[in-house]
């Protein structure tokens, strides 16, 4: 379903959807970050790349799975805590970030679907908005798959015309919350699609960074696994936890009890996110770990995201928003590494 | 500003004569103004080392990289590794030198002076730029910052885009080198804990909700640890695993491993973390500020660790990295030192 929504409409379509939890993009400082609004005047939408993706709110950092006690005769007593009905509207989803969203859909909904992760994603709509000019300077998608006028993924698609919105309802979720202002959208004119078409086609040749062949790497990346490759670009790696932690697709968690009183016995179990950056990550309770060094840990996160999903799933695991390489500290260029991928050796 | 063609001439010559293993310095990153480390091992290769006020990485922290690489090599290379330090740098040596976590002749040190000024800090420029994106940053010689940036120069005060702590730096210049290029001269700072003064000047109720706040955004990337030259442990307090772990350890002694701090990012762990932080590196931490540099969430981390910066000095008299001869504050003691804080 197409219509149009002028810009100064855009507040009252807001107000009627206040039901619901709302998220946007604000602006803390520098960085622009997902929060909830409570007024439409609140919602920005000229917003640079946000820190986290809107992956913190349907896979959040911290997640209870239950609550234990020990209760009557010593028999544990287990209150499990799904995520409560709090249906939700992010705005101002990147289209990169609503595709890697159909990235972890696959991981939590494969052979073992994951309550907690389908429960928020099934009450969380989105609203998305075309990248008519790149949030960040280091916007790849073109190159993996992805666009940034795609709506994969989203709801509802937002293309900003000027003083107006090309509105797109992607899904019945979509059409539903545009059912509740249905005075304040209009049906798009001929001169409107041009526009969008135009507005499209432009906003591809403004990104500027690319990886060339990309699929000659999955591949290439095969007879990698012992190279000294890894050692040489590891060099400058911190091992901190940026590049998965504000990775929109990067889904990896730990699981911990964590006790609130010893006598009686009373906790949680807790699911926290986690990253193969680390080197606790896969250390053995015997003391041994098979991914000792920074170069076996940086290969691993390659080699998942342009290798092993890439032949489960058939898709990449990167969306190409850019933040691992805006946010490393080091300067370590996803881009750079995958080109250098392609031509080792040759 | 120092020449950069010095600096490939002594990188050229101690490669060259094979005095040591690698030169650790900085070379322009493939993507925008930035450098990133480089790690230079044929002494064809040291045109990729640059210099200018974009340099801003604390490379102290590969050496503590090395150490361990070498403990785990069963013949590793025992020639010095060279690296490229500026004054906050050099002081982080000195403190690994003082807590005898590497030996002087594991390090060939070529030290740069700032000379009156500093390095950028990249959130400032970028400020400046309105989303512009920089090509070049010099220094004139009149102390302004030229921006080069789509084709168009801009001259900038240096104090407008200096890195905060350049702002407060009491040694410029290197404290420690095998070569020193530039000159040893710095501003006068009138102030050197001037960024404290707001700080100090709220009540503790603001300065818990300022705290709240801040320490609330945390993600637990532990990015400002791992920037760290100082954050060098094996095993850290605030990790759920023991990493002193071996085929011997008893199922009771890895059941009886303290958790100290929970894996979760809320507010109460996320506080014990960074005080954890804060405190071990009160008397160590020479304010290179790359935990708040790092930090993806901007947290302003530096204000915890110059606070501390400042008790030590008001207290003990004690400057944080600039005697490898003189023992650490926290491992020492002297009979004057002042007793009136334990309580």
């Amino acid at each position: 379903m197409d219509k149009i929504l002028l810009k100064k409409a855009f507040p009252q379509w807001v107000k009627k959807l206040q039901s619901y939890r709302l998220y946007a993009p604000k602006k803390d400082g520098d960085i622009w970050t997902y929060e909830t609004v409570t007024t439409p005047e609140e919602i920005d939408l000229e917003f640079l790349t946000t820190a986290l993706s809107p992956k913190k709110i349907i896979f959040p950092q911290r997640e209870i799975y239950f609550a234990f006690e020990k209760g009557e005769e010593n028999k544990p007593d287990i209150q499990e805590s799904l995520p409560a009905d709090d249906p939700a509207i992010v705005f101002g989803v990147r289209p990169c970030d609503a595709k890697a969203l159909t990235l972890t859909d696959l991981v939590f909904g494969g052979d073992f679907e994951d309550a907690y992760y389908w429960k928020r994603r099934k009450q969380t709509y989105l609203v998305g908005l075309s990248c008519n000019t790149p949030p960040s300077t280091n916007c790849f998608c073109l190159s993996v798959n992805a666009s940034p006028h795609s709506a994969e993924g989203l709801d509802i698609f937002l293309t900003d015309l000027g003083d107006k919105y090309y509105v797109q309802s992607m899904t019945k979720n979509g059409n539903k919350l545009l059912d509740l202002a249905k005075g304040l959208f209009a049906q798009p004119k001929p001169g409107d699609k041009k526009d969008l078409k135009n507005i499209q086609a432009e906003s591809e040749n403004k990104i500027k960074r690319q990886i060339k062949d990309l699929k000659k790497i999955p591949p290439k990346l095969k007879g990698m696994w012992d190279s000294a490759f890894w050692d040489e670009e590891a060099m400058s790696c911190l091992r901190c936890g940026i590049c998965t932690y504000m990775c929109p697709t990067c889904h990896c968690f730990d699981i911990n009890d964590e006790v609130l009183s010893s006598f009686p016995l009373k906790g949680q179990r807790v699911r926290t996110w986690d990253t193969c950056q680390f080197p606790d990550f896969t250390m053995h309770s015997s003391g041994h770990n098979p991914r000792p060094d920074k170069a076996s840990r940086l290969r691993q996160r390659i080699m998942h995201k342009f290798q092993y999903f890439v032949e489960k799933y058939a898709n990449y695991q990167c969306t190409g928003c850019g933040r691992c390489i805006t946010n490393c500290p080091v300067g370590i260029d996803i881009i750079q590494v995958l080109d250098k991928v392609r031509d080792y050796g040759s | 500003m120092v020449n950069v063609e010095d600096l490939r001439k002594e990188a050229k010559r101690i490669l060259k004569e094979e005095k040591v293993k690698y030169v650790i310095g900085y070379e322009r990153g493939q993507n925008g103004l930035m450098p990133k480390p480089a790690f230079i091992k044929d002494p064809d290769d040291v045109d990729r080392l640059i210099w200018d006020p974009t340099c801003i990485h604390n490379l102290a922290k590969f050496l503590v990289d090395e150490k361990k690489r070498k403990a785990r090599d069963k013949k590793p290379d025992e020639r010095p590794v060279g690296i490229v330090v500026k004054g906050c740098d050099s002081r982080a040596i000195v403190v690994l030198l003082q807590e005898k976590y590497i030996d002087r002749e594991d390090v060939h040190i070529i030290g740069i002076s700032c000379e009156n000024n500093g390095v950028i800090d990249e959130k400032k420029v970028t400020k400046k730029l309105k989303g512009k994106r920089a090509e070049s940053i010099e220094l004139d010689e009149k102390g302004n910052f030229a921006i080069t940036a789509q084709g168009e120069t801009v001259k900038v005060p240096a104090d407008e885009l200096l890195a905060d702590r350049c702002l407060e730096c009491r040694a410029n210049y290197p404290v420690i080198y095998d070569l020193l290029l530039g000159d040893k001269k710095k501003k006068n700072i009138d102030a050197p804990f001037k960024s404290l003064e707001k700080m100090e000047s709220l009540s503790s109720k603001e300065k818990w909700a300022f705290w709240d706040e801040q320490l609330t955004k945390c993600i637990r990337c532990y990015a400002c640890r791992s920037a760290c030259p100082m954050c060098y442990c094996d095993e850290c307090v605030v990790d759920t695993i023991n990493f002193a772990v071996t085929a011997d350890t008893t199922a009771s002694e890895k059941a009886g491993k303290i958790k100290w701090v929970e894996k979760s990012p809320v507010p109460s762990e996320n506080f014990v973390y960074h005080m954890v932080r804060a405190m071990h590196l009160a008397g160590r931490c020479i304010d290179c500020g790359e935990c708040e540099r790092v930090c993806p969430m901007n947290i302003p981390l530096r204000f915890l660790n110059k606070k501390l910066e400042k008790e030590a000095k008001e207290l003990f008299g004690y400057d944080a990295g600039f005697d490898p001869d003189e023992p650490s504050l926290v491992s020492s003691f002297k009979d004057e030192d002042p007793e009136d804080f334990i309580r």
